[in-house]
């Protein structure tokens, strides 16, 4: 793979002392400007993934570099802050006593002004600026939360269940909204899902995980048309009915 | 072993280390007296074995025993009757019947000794005479001022039970008293036995109601072992045992708790349906209800105001006010800084990425199972070493004589009650914070900020009622305590808790209704203002 900016090197997790594994040495790496999608079911895995990634949690075994500096190993751990990873929650975690303008403000040190209005333009939310997040729809709150995670212009972005609480309507329009905005920024992302539908229209990469097991990984028309067991090709099972 | 220890070093940070500066902190009292104890009892132990210890064993043993049944029976039921039956005032009793916890269980035995004594207001409205300065006179006064503990733990479960429990076993044909007894009163066991450990370590912890009514207890013990026998060493025997009995108590509680996953698994929570009542049922479940109210706070109160109205020319001078004015800013600066420190040591434990420190955790919140006096002599047997230590450094090296820089100062007193009541404010804040989305917690690293500021811009705007809780709980206990405060204050300054047990010492029981007064005032103040913060949120 050329010019990877994410790797991810046998990357190993335990909980409860050992007796519950919920990641199995997972390796792969992510070039600059892809989408990836992470799938997989309830207690997959992919939460506690993306968790080691930003620097959330820690691993017990193996490491992850980004930009081929370590990030976190059996010896290093960088703090999630200086990690410059941005990400979007699947419930949007919108500080609720900030306006529109200090949430997204709050992750920028320099010309907050012209950046607040510069993402807003992005994610069509001009105007909204002196409201709180109670004062708007799901789908607003949710653009809030993306122009949020895109406005200190992260190398890294994870959205997490992005779509998970909005209508079907809003999931269509918002899924080829964000698509259109990450390459218009070029900016590389992990999109966190259950439903292998988003991950179709949305991600270059898929890479689909099973009870903290890597089951397949690569390009997500490969992976599609070449399921290489028998729950992958079940999952996109579904999506062709 | 090699890649243990790299991932200790990995995940240390500087939380760790004032995690564990917390926990040093914190345990000094424990460890010190744990550690005086292996050198061994002072002379008078074989006379205290002998002649003491079986009365103290004896009538620590009949006090908790019979403060438990009768706060069972106080709390229980008044939390019943609210819960349940539509009475009058039903709706102010909820809080009314909080409010004897704003009276120090040692003004409450003041009030009853004045009440009952010769030419009080019972003798005058019955004419009978009644000793109650004796055990059984004390095991009253303990559960007429504890039960509140009782009735709030089982009350908050009475209003959580499901509806359908009860008409379940109506269906099946039970009749009202047999569904309280036989399904009610179970299912509440782990909530009022929580209360009812409270209630506990209060009773083993009293020392001023004790020593009035002439009560030969551990705590008493303690007291007598240090200041009348200055015998250290005896004393650190005493509390050994009574920090022994304690931790069986927390054990006890912890075991307990395990089982209260039962009474949380009912789900579909459908209110409890209040009863109606005939008119003669009624005002029965009424008096019920409000007998405990009646007992631990209008009776002491009444016979407080008389003694106030008699005695305020005497009492209400310039020096009062100094005393209430030393009583308030201690408290105040005391609950302030253990509010800080509570903070502090959530904070620090959260913040700290080493999984093993976090147990350590628990040992914030032991301190308040631990009775005051034992606290102060954990606490004044390594400052006093410190202060000797001090001292000769400075004769020896320097020639300079001083004196002791850390003993009777109000530091002291302030870091004690920092230990004796971190588990009160600590309680409300994590509980709160808990609570707290974790998201914007994670939202706000992924933006690239620190923790600190995290905690100013995020976590501290949503927890502010927490603190505020944490504040005025803190506040009102520092305001009541007696055993630890007077051990431990300097010389030259007084409390009003302080004060109003040197009247009564002094037999000038009627001269300490102003101070207890004033104390109970800034009690009931709070717990209305807590009443109304936990309503609106």
């Amino acid at each position: 793979m050329n010019n990877p900016i994410l790797q991810l090197k046998k990357l190993t997790k335990t909980f409860s002392k050992g007796k519950v594994k919920a990641l199995n040495e997972i390796s792969f790496s992510l070039s600059k400007g892809k989408i990836l999608a992470l799938v997989g079911e309830s207690g997959s895995g992919k939460t506690t993934l993306i968790r080691i990634i930003t620097g959330l949690e820690t691993q017990n075994n193996g490491s992850v570099v980004f930009k081929n500096n370590i990030l976190s190993s059996n010896k290093i751990f960088i703090e999630p802050e200086k990690r410059n990873i941005g990400m979007v929650f699947q419930e949007y975690a919108l500080f609720p006593h900030f306006t529109v303008f200090d949430n997204i403000a709050f992750g920028i040190s320099k010309n907050k002004k012209e950046r607040v209005t510069e993402v807003l333009d992005l994610v069509a939310l001009e105007g909204f600026e002196k409201r709180f997040p109670h004062e708007l729809s799901g789908g607003q709150q949710q653009r809030v939360a993306l122009a949020r995670a895109l406005a200190p212009k992260p190398e890294l972005l994870i959205l997490d269940e992005p779509f998970s609480n909005l209508d079907v309507i809003l999931r269509q329009q918002l899924r080829s909204d964000i698509k259109e905005i990450l390459k218009k920024t070029n900016t590389t992302a992990i999109f966190v899902t259950h439903d292998i539908k988003d991950a179709l229209k949305i991600s270059d990469e898929i890479l689909v995980l099973q009870k903290g097991n890597l089951l397949q990984y690569g390009n997500t028309d490969e992976v599609f048309k070449n399921p290489n067991c028998e729950y992958v090709s079940l999952l996109f099972d579904a999506y062709k009915i | 072993m090699k890649q243990i220890l790299l991932k200790i070093l990995r995940d240390s940070n500087k939380w760790s280390i004032i995690l564990l500066t917390i926990v040093l902190f914190v345990s000094i009292p424990i460890l010190s007296i744990a550690i005086n104890a292996l050198n061994g009892p002072g002379e008078s132990w074989d006379h205290i074995v002998h002649n003491m210890l079986p009365n103290y064993l004896k009538n620590s043993f009949w006090l908790v025993f019979g403060t438990s049944m009768l706060t069972l029976f106080f709390g229980i039921s008044s939390a019943w009757i609210v819960s349940r039956y539509q009475i009058p005032f039903a709706k102010q009793l909820q809080w009314l019947l909080i409010l004897p916890l704003a009276i120090p269980s040692y003004i409450t035995a003041y009030a009853y000794a004045g009440f009952f004594d010769y030419a009080g207001f019972f003798e005058k409205i019955t004419g009978l005479r009644v000793d109650i300065m004796n055990i059984y006179g004390l095991i009253f006064i303990l559960s007429i001022s504890l039960y509140p503990y009782v009735f709030v733990a089982s009350r908050a479960f009475f209003v959580n039970q499901s509806n359908n429990i009860i008409e379940a076993s109506k269906i099946l044909g039970a009749s009202e008293r047999k569904t309280f007894f036989k399904l009610i009163l179970p299912l509440a066991r782990p909530a009022f036995i929580g209360g009812l450990i409270l209630v506990i370590m209060e009773v083993l912890n009293d020392y001023g109601a004790a020593k009035y009514y002439g009560i030969n207890t551990f705590t008493t013990g303690v007291f007598r072992a240090w200041f009348s026998l200055e015998e250290p060493e005896t004393a650190i025997y005493l509390s050994v045992i009574l920090l022994v009995t304690i931790l069986l108590f927390i054990i006890l509680e912890k075991k307990q708790r395990k089982n209260t996953a039962y009474f949380n698994s009912v789900k579909n929570h459908t209110e409890v349906r209040k009863l109606e009542l005939s008119k003669k049922w009624r005002y029965i479940l009424l008096f019920v209800a409000i007998l405990p109210f009646l007992l631990g706070f209008i009776i002491p109160l009444l016979q407080l105001l008389f003694w106030a109205f008699l005695t305020y020319k005497d009492v209400f001078t310039t020096s009062f006010f100094t005393i209430a004015l030393q009583s308030l800013s201690i408290s105040l600066v005391s609950a302030v800084c253990t509010v800080s420190f509570a903070l502090i040591f959530i904070y620090a434990s959260k913040w700290n990425r080493l999984q093993f420190l976090k147990s350590f955790e628990k040992i914030g919140v032991l301190g308040y199972a631990i009775p005051g006096a034992v606290i102060a002599v954990g606490i004044l047997i390594p400052s006093l070493f410190l202060d000797k230590s001090i001292v000769m450094f400075f004769k020896n090296n320097l020639d300079i004589k001083i004196g002791f820089l850390i003993n009777g100062t109000v530091l002291i007193l302030i870091y004690a009650f920092i230990i004796r009541y971190l588990a009160v404010a600590y309680s409300p804040i994590e509980a709160s914070s808990l609570k707290l989305n974790n998201t914007l917690v994670d939202a706000s690293k992924l933006l690239g900020k620190s923790n600190v500021f995290t905690f100013f811009k995020i976590e501290l705007p949503i927890l502010k009622p927490a603190i505020l809780s944490g504040c005025i709980l803190v506040f009102v206990d520092v305001m009541k305590e007696l055993p630890l405060t007077l051990i431990l204050k300097p010389y030259h300054i007084n409390t009003l808790a302080v004060k109003a047990y040197e009247y009564a010492s002094d037999e000038l029981i009627a001269e300490a209704a102003l101070p207890s007064l004033f104390i109970i005032l800034t009690g009931i103040l709070p717990i209305v203002f807590l009443n109304r913060l936990i309503s609106k949120s």
